[in-house]
């Protein structure tokens, strides 16, 4: 049997979304500004993993993602303050299993801006942000290097 | 102690008992599931007794969107199936939980061959639905919990209500929770949810649809868990109740033993205050050539044929080992600690030629030696004061992840000898340590696969204990065998050390004063090269 390989990303997109209610009350709690929008960060891949009960984590740089969830195409996660892409701007989307040994994906975030007060109301439900075809996904898509790499942190 | 005198007229926990019992579906209807979900629409026709109502999880979890689920995560279903003692109760009250596993597959109803083993011997058992955040996600096992949670809360309010089949039948303060993989790692959360008011921004008092809890939890039991998958605010979680954990060495889904982290966490050496205990046992059972899958009876094994036991030997293992703890905490039936003391004592009921390794740590305990003060070389553990020698032996504190996979926090001592005679000694003031007012010494030791331990050979050494002029000798390998480490499927092998516990009563048999004990010796004698990790020593009940 060989150890499980790490999924290969073939695309990233961030799409700007309507807030939850469960959204809202957790970035209020978290203290932060009453939420215009959130982002969805759709990691679309070459081929979904197994699904088994141990995990690829996800990581932008050093930072886990805490949570994210299967959508049609790949995966996802959402992201509630635009401050993020910022903070992670130029770093690889990783995958670790082990929190030891992370294989850079050759992938990174998409830039996204901050959606302003006047168009919050146009925004699109989560929901319908994960039943978007995959085209626009392709145009958002930052590839660092098309060369997968493992490190050690 | 003989096997005789530790089991008297001890029956396999694995089998069968005597109460008849009903097996019920319980559900939250309507559930219009559609045709690729139909393994799910057992769960709109419930018992008409047993109708639940919906929970909101929308603050822990989404659910995948690639799974055409009838219901958001707002008002997910509390759907499950129990099995019920027939009689006036109160039963006790056993749940369990499947992890992560192909939705499109229902996970619930594999652990039924353990329920209507729980159920024959007077416990309410119910195995529950949680498919429905199951998928390519992560980060989920907080939900995990709360459905778990919610799903007792839902057994008290049948309990307490006067029209109902269960009202009156349920010991509330007599509940073991139960969970398998990401199941498993869930049941710790929820052992550490059911203490809290709230989580984050959701209050756990009912005023918003969850909680409260603060359940009687007896003992919370995994099965080949995750570990930090979900990671609290405050940490990694730390099991506040009693633990049990079982894992298989042939696992090659969650082939790190992740589950060891949990174990080393939970009711660990406070160092401000080391010889108070928080009243919890905890204890581990690792099987040889079990694998992930077949503890669950309806998903297909992960590994190839012929590399793990076969399906029939390891349900067995579960039904008796499981069965153990659950007749021990939740029906006072203490003879069955027995086993979690030491798994030999189900030899006879475990399948042929089992290989296994046990912990078992007791609440009431003294460390003289537990290593976590740091890497510095190893001492002899305050309270108890006295020295520790290597005399030929390298004796080196190490972070060393025994398991392989995630960093550990938890020390261990690494024993390397080159020859034979050398020993680890440690020499103890008596005045500093009780050891009269317990029943044994228990030492946590295991073998690598290190070059200088040969393989497929068990380890052997000899411990020495004396007492002023008395001194008694026992070999490691009569008080238990120490394994070879099963070679896993892929990555590292792991090194799970094995409980060692002399009892008292023998040293005193031998002439040897616990109440003027002097020191204790590892004396590597019986082999000429080897290297072992020891976890920590102690006089234990």
């Amino acid at each position: 049997m060989q150890l499980p390989e790490p999924p290969k990303i073939a695309a990233v997109e961030v799409v700007p979304a309507q807030p939850t209610e469960a959204d809202r009350a957790a970035i209020v709690h978290m203290g932060l500004k009453e939420p215009r929008a959130v982002y969805v960060v759709k990691v679309r891949l070459k081929a979904k993993p197994p699904v088994t009960s141990i995990a690829w984590a996800l990581y932008v740089g050093d930072e886990r993602i805490s949570k994210y969830w299967e959508y049609k195409d790949g995966i996802y996660f959402v992201v509630f303050d635009a401050q993020f892409f910022a903070m992670h701007k130029g770093e690889q989307l990783r995958f670790s299993q082990n929190d030891t040994d992370f294989f850079d994906t050759g992938m990174e975030l998409a830039p996204s801006s901050s959606v302003g007060e006047g168009n919050a109301i146009r925004l699109p439900l989560q929901a319908d942000v994960l039943k978007r075809s995959k085209s626009l996904a392709r145009r958002r898509t930052n590839r660092a290097s098309a060369r997968k790499r493992m490190s050690k942190r | 102690m003989t096997f005789a005198e530790e089991t008297g007229e001890l029956r396999s926990p694995g089998l069968p008992g005597i109460e008849g019992f009903d097996t019920l579906i319980y559900g939250s209807p309507p559930l219009a599931y559609p045709a690729v979900l139909s393994q799910y629409m057992i769960y709109n026709t419930p018992d008409p007794d047993y109708v639940t109502g919906r929970i909101n999880v929308s603050a822990f979890a989404n659910l995948g969107a690639a799974t055409p689920w009838p219901f958001t995560n707002t008002d997910v279903p509390i759907n499950g199936h129990i099995c019920i003692p027939r009689g006036r109760g109160p039963f006790p009250l056993a749940v369990f939980a499947h992890g992560n596993h192909n939705p499109f597959e229902n996970s619930t109803l594999g652990y039924l061959y353990l329920c209507q083993l729980l159920a024959s011997h007077g416990i309410i058992a119910a195995t529950i639905d949680v498919n429905f955040l199951n998928g390519a996600n992560f980060g989920e096992n907080d939900a995990r919990a709360i459905v778990h949670l919610e799903h007792l809360k839902q057994f008290r309010s049948w309990n307490n209500t006067a029209v109902h089949p269960l009202h009156g039948k349920v010991d509330l303060n007599r509940i073991l929770i139960v969970g398998h993989s990401r199941g498993g790692e869930a049941v710790g959360h929820a052992s550490f949810f059911n203490r809290l008011a709230a989580i984050g921004p959701v209050v756990l008092d009912g005023s918003a649809g969850l909680g409260p809890y603060r359940f009687g939890l007896s003992a919370a039991a995994a099965i080949a868990p995750t570990d930090r998958q979900f990671v609290p605010a405050t940490g990694p979680t730390v099991v506040p109740d009693s633990y049990f954990i079982i894992h298989g060495s042939k696992d090659s889904d969650v082939y790190t033993f992740e589950g060891y982290h949990t174990y080393e966490r939970a009711h660990a050496v406070d160092l401000a205050n080391p010889t108070v205990s928080d009243g919890k046992f905890k204890a581990m059972l690792w099987v040889h050539k079990a694998n992930h899958n077949q503890f669950n009876s309806v998903w297909a094994p992960e590994t190839p044929p012929g590399l793990a036991m076969p399906r029939p030997s390891q349900e067995q293992i579960a039904r008796v080992h499981l069965g153990a703890l659950a007749l021990a905490v939740l029906l006072d039936r203490r003879e069955y600690f027995a086993v979690l003391r030491d798994h030999s004592v189900a030899t006879a009921w475990d399948p042929a030629g089992t290989e296994l390794v046990s912990q078992y740590q007791n609440p009431q305990r003294i460390f003289i030696q537990h290593n976590q003060e740091g890497l510095a070389p190893p001492v002899v553990s305050l309270p108890v004061q006295g020295t520790v020698t290597a005399d030929g032996v390298a004796a080196a504190r190490q972070l060393t992840a025994l398991v392989g996979g995630a960093p550990t926090t938890t020390i261990t001592l690494r024993l390397a000898w080159n020859g034979a005679g050398t020993q680890l000694l440690l020499q103890v003031d008596p005045a500093t340590l009780p050891a009269e007012h317990y029943k044994a010494i228990a030492l946590r030791v295991g073998q690598s696969n290190e070059i200088a331990n040969t393989a497929n050979r068990d380890q052997d050494f000899t411990l020495e204990v004396s007492s002023g002029s008395r001194t008694a000798a026992f070999r490691a390998s009569s008080l238990h065998r120490l394994l070879f480490p099963d070679p896993p499927p892929f990555g590292p092998a792991k090194i799970v050390m094995q409980t060692l516990r002399l009892p008292v009563a023998r040293l005193v048999q031998c002439g040897v004063d616990p109440s003027d004990l002097r020191s204790i010796a590892l004396l590597f004698d019986r082999r000429e090269t080897g290297v072992v990790y020891t976890g920590d020593l102690q006089f234990t009940d």
